[in-house]
């Protein structure tokens, strides 16, 4: 088991743990809950001890194990080979089948199975890297087992599979604390339910509705009426690619699960498209330039570049986008993830192209942000524009689309209502006709 | 503000590095210093040696500025000094202009291959570039020992240019060329939509790729300039200063450059006194091999501390805003 | 033909030997996710001071350690630049190849003013060298990175370094002890260069090695069988241009002397496309 007493943690001036006290015994499902920097992900680092904390006590009664929510994995190199590295590194010399041998004997120990242990980890699926990362920190018999976002790259069939492994491994006395966003599974796991917002606790029960948890996590957004189905099919068409089809002031969402094909369908309409908007997935790394400004980061799509000009402009988008920044000579490195993406925003719809892709557009943000960019979005379509959202957020899907495809394996699923998407999207994400 | 006093502490430790080399092999640092001043601006020959040594430096300075700015690996600018050069000679006859032009477009072609066997193929250019340069060095080798040699066959070299240019003095024409590329280069990084574009890929190449930047166009662009500078050193340097070619013509001009370029933290107008402090050492040098028989070669040392230091500086500075 | 090649062949080994050498040692290096494009001025240092060392103790072995301690020398700048710091590899690696380049001359320079005897040198034989070059290193290298937990680390280094991290290893030591490997490689080589092939030091006598040594890395698919083909490959290409020397065949002697630099760009051309290298070459916030 293991026990928290009054931790809190910083990174400069921000309190990511503040004041925290939290226990998980022997045998219990714990779920930690809050939405993106809340804490959750700190806190459980100080508990593995991988963070120290600046203030506090933890006690451990046996090993704690946390399993990340982005892999720790060395694609190139195998199965058997990732395993020897983790915590199983052999004391001498080894041959290939000596290490394989070892990594079999290690999923047998664990109850596991993962097939030729032989292959690289760069060929398995999203799915089987999740369970390899689970299967290295079962396999040390933790006392306790950190699950971070388990289910982020998870099928509805794959989630299913891992809640029966975890009630295995809850019944057998180990302590389990599971860390979601995802309000159902949360309440179809959890025996206890903590909730964690701007890094304290604020809500510990037992018995919860989601109803609660969510009024804990956040401010809620104004309810809204009932979406009515638009239907579009007079509109003219603005993109036929493939088997896709959009027309104006159309939302398609395309949804799958991390992994599927997302980014080479992105990347292959930027190619055939350059005069559309296109709002990369990985904003850090193909969105901003982190080293030059806002303002030079906004004029990268112009044909000219005066600098007075570019300054003027610059300001202006910052005000109609709500950028909060320093200025326009601020460097877009030094942005928060909500104001970059804002930013990648400006660029891409003050051209008003007519067609814009936007590829998980709110990874990573807070709600406030979240909305922002979905209003952005519906104010496009509204203004005649046709959106292209490819997303592994169900809800956002399903609160901006009108018509909706699952991506498998590469491979686009015909177009679906929303009603129609709702009763099929589990089994098309599932790979199940 | 920060770079500019990094620039300079740079050149400072340079500096304390070479007197304590010499110090080493028992050479006073007190005389070492005054040679060295000696022979960069002691007479007006001196003078005027370090400003015509600076000319090919500013110029394969900004050659890999532009490249390194860009994000290209170009170390070749010493091949294209030489290949710009052997393409001087060879123009000359038709005019000073159809020279320096020929030597722009010699240099930027021998780049371009570079670029070709990079976009085409995959291959980096940090090696191809460098195995240019010393084809080319064995090329110039060739020219000058078989079909371009003097007709009195007496040393491996060519006859004299057919053109020259004109020069005040000994300070010829090209000075006020390597100026004017520096300031015109500034201009086009810092002002222009392209030097925008240009620097994102240096900085970020998959962002500027989802911006809509043309990547690849935007680094055989960078490689085939920074060619045509490094090529126009080389015309300059025949035309205006040794009058013929020999094997060693180029003397590490294209290497010095790398030096140049980073010193003056690849911006431009900075590689102007970036160029004048290593071209007034290279004439200190010249001198100190002369009076004390110490090498040359200490110029070389001296650039590469200058880079070191820069480095270090650089280095920590990334440290320190990274943990905060 | 045959004869040609057979006849060739020990002037091939021989020859290349040193470049074998340089290929394995920045190989295990590359593999740890390091480049080092300073190997040339480091076996450029190595020759000189395997020199010095030999000239003053009359011993052609001592030599050889001598140019170990000199490659220590640059591998420890480059390692505090490149791995500690942090700093950018490529421009560490050209930075130290200017170094070595302006210190070699120099105190080369300054020595000969002192004792011109440097000229005469204990004879060192070849064949051990080369026995150990070709038969020996290129096992123990294969050994330690395939068989050895260190070498697992080592090579999952190179492909992520942050997987490396989380199991508590340091990305930073095991990149030390492969720049450790390629040091005592890289200085034999240089050794060899000074002590065997020639006789002596001269400016500059690397010649570009270095940069050879890398592009057959690539052409070897940073394997060590690769290596030893790409450079047994390049040997005899080398070789046989010594042979076109000597046979009057009517190619002028400079372009021969372009020849090895020509192949290894085709070299470059046809393969580096095509092969995938470790996956954290070259970063730098790896």
């Amino acid at each position: 088991m293991l026990r928290l007493s009054h931790v809190s943690r910083s990174f400069g001036a921000t309190h990511a743990v503040d004041d925290v006290s939290l226990e998980v015994r022997s045998g219990e499902v714990l779920a930690l809950v809050g939405e993106n920097g809340a804490g959750k992900s700190t806190l459980m680092a100080i508990a593995a001890g991988e963070l120290e904390p600046d203030a506090g006590t933890i006690e451990r009664y046996g090993h704690v194990a946390l399993v990340h929510q982005h892999f720790m994995l060395v694609p190139a190199l195998t199965i058997a080979e990732n395993l020897a590295l983790a915590d199983f590194t052999p004391r001498r010399l080894f041959t290939r089948r000596s290490l394989e041998s070892q990594a079999r004997s290690i999923l047998a120990s664990t109850g596991f199975d993962l097939g030729d242990v032989s292959r690289r980890v760069e060929e398995l699926s999203v799915g089987e890297k999740s369970k390899l990362e689970l299967i290295k920190a079962v396999a040390r018999r933790p006392a306790v087992l950190i699950l971070d976002e388990p289910t982020a790259v998870l099928t509805p069939h794959e989630s299913e599979e891992l809640f029966r492994v975890i009630r295995r491994l809850a019944a057998a006395g180990t302590a389990i604390v599971f860390i979601s966003h995802k309000l159902p599974e949360v309440l179809a796991i959890a025996q206890r339910i903590v909730v964690m917002r701007a890094g304290k606790v604020v809500l510990e029960t037992a018995d919860a509705t989601a109803d609660t948890i969510a009024a804990a996590m956040v401010e809620l957004p104004p309810a809204r009426p009932d979406q009515q189905q638009r239907v579009l099919d007079g509109a003219p068409l603005t993109l036929a690619f493939d088997d896709l089809r959009v027309r104006r002031s159309e939302i398609v969402a395309i949804v799958g699960v991390a992994g599927n094909g997302q980014t080479e369908l992105a990347r292959r309409l930027r190619d055939a498209l350059p005069a559309a908007g296109h709002i990369p997935e990985d904003r850090t790394r193909d969105g901003v330039v982190s080293a030059m400004t806002l303002a030079e980061n906004l004029a990268l799509r112009a044909r000219r570049w005066k600098r007075r000009d570019a300054l003027r402009h610059a300001a202006t988008m910052m005000s109609l986008y709500a950028i909060r920044a320093s200025g326009p000579e601020q460097h877009a490195g030094s942005l928060s993830g909500g104001n970059q993406q804002k930013l990648l925003l400006a660029r891409e719809l003050d051209r008003r192209p007519e067609l814009i892709v936007a590829a998980e557009p709110t990874r990573g943000l807070d709600l406030a942000s979240t909305h922002f960019v979905h209003e952005q979005l519906r104010t496009a379509a509204r203004a005649g524009g046709a959106v292209l959202l490819i997303t592994s957020d169900l809800d956002e899907a399903f609160a901006l689309a009108d018509t909706i495809h699952v991506i498998y394996r590469g491979r686009l699923s015909a177009p679906m209502s929303r009603e129609e998407a709702r009763a099929r999207v589990a089994d098309l994400m599932a790979g199940v006709a | 503000m920060k770079s500019v006093l990094t620039g300079f502490a740079a050149a400072i430790a340079a500096l304390l590095l070479l007197a304590a080399a010499g110090a080493l092999f028992g050479h006073a640092p007190r005389e070492i210093f005054a040679i060295l001043l000696r022979g960069a601006f002691g007479s007006r020959f001196a003078i005027e040696g370090s400003i015509l040594k600076t000319v090919p430096l500013l110029l394969t300075g900004l050659s890999v500025a532009i490249a390194f700015r860009a994000g290209v690996w170009n170390i070749g600018a010493e091949g294209q000094f030489i290949v710009g050069a052997l393409a001087a000679f060879l123009a000359a006859p038709f005019g000073v202009v159809a020279s320096l032009v020929a030597a722009v477009l010699a240099g930027a072609a021998w780049a371009s291959i570079a670029t070709l066997l990079r976009l085409w193929r995959g291959a980096p250019e940090v090696l191809t570039t460098i195995l240019l340069n010393f084809t080319a060095l064995h090329l110039l080798g060739w020219c000058v020992n078989g079909p371009l040699r003097e007709r009195a066959a007496q040393y491996p070299q060519t006859d004299r240019v057919a053109a020259s240019l004109s020069s005040i003095g000994s300070l010829h024409s090209g000075v006020l060329l390597a100026l004017v590329a520096a300031f015109a280069l500034w201009f086009y990084v810092e002002r222009t939509a392209g030097g925008l574009k240009l620097r994102a890929t240096g900085l970020n190449p998959s962002a500027a790729e989802w911006a809509g930047v043309n990547v690849r166009a935007t680094i055989a662009r960078s490689m085939a300039l920074s060619g045509a500078l490094a090529g126009l050193a080389g015309g300059i340097e025949l035309l205006g200063v040794t009058g013929r070619l020999f094997e060693r013509f180029a003397v590490g001009y294209g290497y010095s450059g790398i030096a140049v370029a980073l010193l003056a933290q690849l911006n431009p107008l900075a590689t102007i006194l970036s160029a004048l402090f290593f071209g007034a050492l290279a004439g200190g040098a010249g001198e100190l091999q002369r009076s004390m028989n110490v090498s040359a070669a200490v110029a070389t040392l001296a650039q590469a501390t200058a880079v070191l230091v820069l480095l270090l500086f650089t280095a920590l500075d990334r440290r320190r805003r990274w943990s905060s | 033909m045959v004869e040609l090649i057979v006849s060739v062949a020990p002037l091939a080994l021989a020859a290349s030997t040193p470049l074998l050498l340089a290929v394995l040692g920045e190989l295990v290096l590359q593999r740890s996710g390091v480049i080092n494009l300073g190997i040339e001025g480091m076996m450029l240092v190595a020759a000189l001071t395997a020199v010095v060392t030999a000239h003053h103790t009359n011993s052609a072995a001592i030599g050889f350690a001598g140019g170990i301690a000199g490659a220590a020398a640059v591998a420890l700048l480059f390692g505090v630049f490149a791995i500690a710091l942090r700093a950018d590899q490529i421009v560490t690696g050209t930075a130290i190849n200017l170094l070595a380049l302006g210190a070699t001359g120099f105190a080369y320079r300054e020595l000969l003013r002192r004792s011109t005897e440097l000229q005469s040198l204990p004879k060192a034989g070849a064949l051990p060298m080369q026995l150990l070059a070709w038969l020996a290193i290129p096992a123990l290298v294969a050994v330690a990175l395939w068989n050895t937990p260190f070498g697992l680390r080592v090579r999952a280094c190179g492909e992520s370094p942050a997987a490396v991290g989380a199991t508590r290893a340091s990305v930073a030591w095991h990149r030390a002890g492969a720049l450790a490997l390629e040091t005592v490689l890289g200085g034999l080589a240089g050794a060899y260069l000074a002590l065997v092939l020639s006789s002596g030091f001269a400016e500059n006598m690397t010649a570009g090695r270095g940069f050879i040594a890398l592009s057959i890395v690539i052409f070897g698919r940073w394997k060590v069988k690769g290596a030893l083909l790409g450079t047994a490959i390049f040997g005899f290409a080398a070789a046989s241009q010594y042979a076109l020397q000597a046979s009057n065949s009517g190619v002028p002697y400079h372009l021969l002397l372009a020849l090895p630099y020509v192949v290894t760009l085709l070299v470059l051309a046809g393969v580096a496309g095509r092969v995938k290298a470790p996956e954290s070459l070259g970063r730098q916030d790896l």
